[in-house]
């Protein structure tokens, strides 16, 4: 399954439209928690340490700075927290939200 | 690494980019790859040859070149056999270990694609080292290939790796133009066919898969010795059943590429 649009139709939220019609909204806090990347995966089978400091980036509300294309088969997101490790494969970005039926504007 | 330094690389002047794969290595991949190449050249199309396995480059050997290549001299890619060449090997003595972590690596093959002179081509075929580790992932992830193929050999030992390479492609999306069976047997001076290694696992693999089988490539002792002296054998005995059987590959790898479109980039973000 391929993308033919992918954009920010609110600050908060990706939304993308896939070659068969059907749309993904992919809120950015469960997008970056969904982060593939072997050091979020690993974080999200432990317990939260309650010492950590949290960086100043973390403390401002999430934003997307940047995303782009790896080959054909993914995207690879920069987070305003500065995570930029996570490959997201077509597959993983489809299965993440329920697709919908969202008429075009 | 951060992956934010691997943006996908353009190469306007390379019309399609092959690579050659194998999940498990001493499969003659290099031959394969340098055969198609020769043998793609010799249907009159520009090709280049880019050997992407950094730890043990066989191109140079294959094709005649000893000895390290002055770049003061010496422009690179080298001109050999009608084909643009580039490969470490031109760089690093044969009996030097080439002992890099997969950035260098990264960086290496970057450079060669990019900073190198390759000009107008038809074919660049790449020979990637064996398996699917951090070379291939580079390649996949930041040249835009167009295609590639998969080579084994008919035994079980073989086939169980070049699944692993397909579903690498599979993965990454790269679409397989099939399957090459290499080492498929000898004719004896009996005039008898020999299977040493067992026969039809490539085209059992192909159908398991669901990827088209390409053909089998004969054990032929000119194979080897061509490869060793540095005149590929399609252009040294163009009539061997090798030959033709590798000449029959190129053309439908030519066919198959000539008349697929291209691959759509992913779109990027639009700011709405």
């Amino acid at each position: 399954m391929t993308p033919t649009r992918i954009r920010l139709a609110r600050p908060d939220q990706l939304t993308i439209l896939w070659q068969d019609g059907l749309t993904t909204c992919h809120p950015l806090e469960r997008l970056r928690k969904a982060c593939p990347c072997a050091s979020c995966r690993e974080e999200s089978g432990q317990t939260a340490d309650p010492f950590r400091v949290l960086k100043p980036a973390e403390l401002e509300p999430l934003r997307l700075v940047k995303i782009e294309p790896v080959g054909h088969y993914a995207y690879k997101i920069l987070w305003s927290d500065g995570h930029d490790t996570g490959i997201y494969s077509l597959e993983y970005l489809r299965g993440l939200e329920k697709p919908e039926l969202i008429p075009t504007t | 690494m951060s992956n934010a330094s691997m943006p996908k690389i353009e190469l306007p002047g390379i019309r399609n980019v092959l690579a050659v794969a194998s999940g498990k290595g001493g499969v003659g991949k290099s031959t394969v790859a340098v055969n198609i190449a020769v043998a793609l050249q010799m249907q009159g199309l520009r090709v280049g040859l880019l050997d992407a396995d950094i730890y043990g480059p066989s191109i140079p050997l294959m094709l005649g070149v000893q000895g390290q290549v002055d770049q003061a001299t010496t422009p690179l890619p080298l001109d050999r056999h009608g084909l643009k060449v580039m490969s470490i090997g031109f760089l690093v003595p044969p009996e030097k270990a080439v002992i890099w972590r997969g950035p260098m690596i990264h960086r290496a093959l970057t450079q060669f694609l990019t900073q190198l002179d390759w000009g107008e081509l038809d074919f660049l075929v790449i020979d990637l080292p064996p398996g699917t580790g951090d070379a291939q992932l580079t390649l996949t992830q930041t040249v835009p290939l167009s295609a590639a193929v998969v080579v084994t050999t008919p035994q079980e030992v073989s086939l169980i790796d070049a699944r692993k390479g397909l579903e690498m492609f599979r993965e990454v999306r790269v679409p397989v133009l099939g399957i090459i069976e290499n080492m498929s047997y000898f004719m004896g001076d009996d005039g008898k066919k020999y299977e040493p290694f067992r026969s039809g696992g490539g085209a059992r693999l192909a159908r398991h898969c669901s990827v088209p089988y390409l053909g089998e490539i004969p054990i032929d002792a000119r194979v080897a010795a061509s490869g060793d002296e540095g005149t590929p054998l399609v252009a040294r005995h163009p009539d061997s059943p090798a030959a033709q059987a590798f000449d029959r590959i190129a053309k439908v790898v030519r066919r198959e590429l000539e008349s697929a479109p291209a691959a759509n980039p992913l779109p990027g973000l639009e700011m709405t």
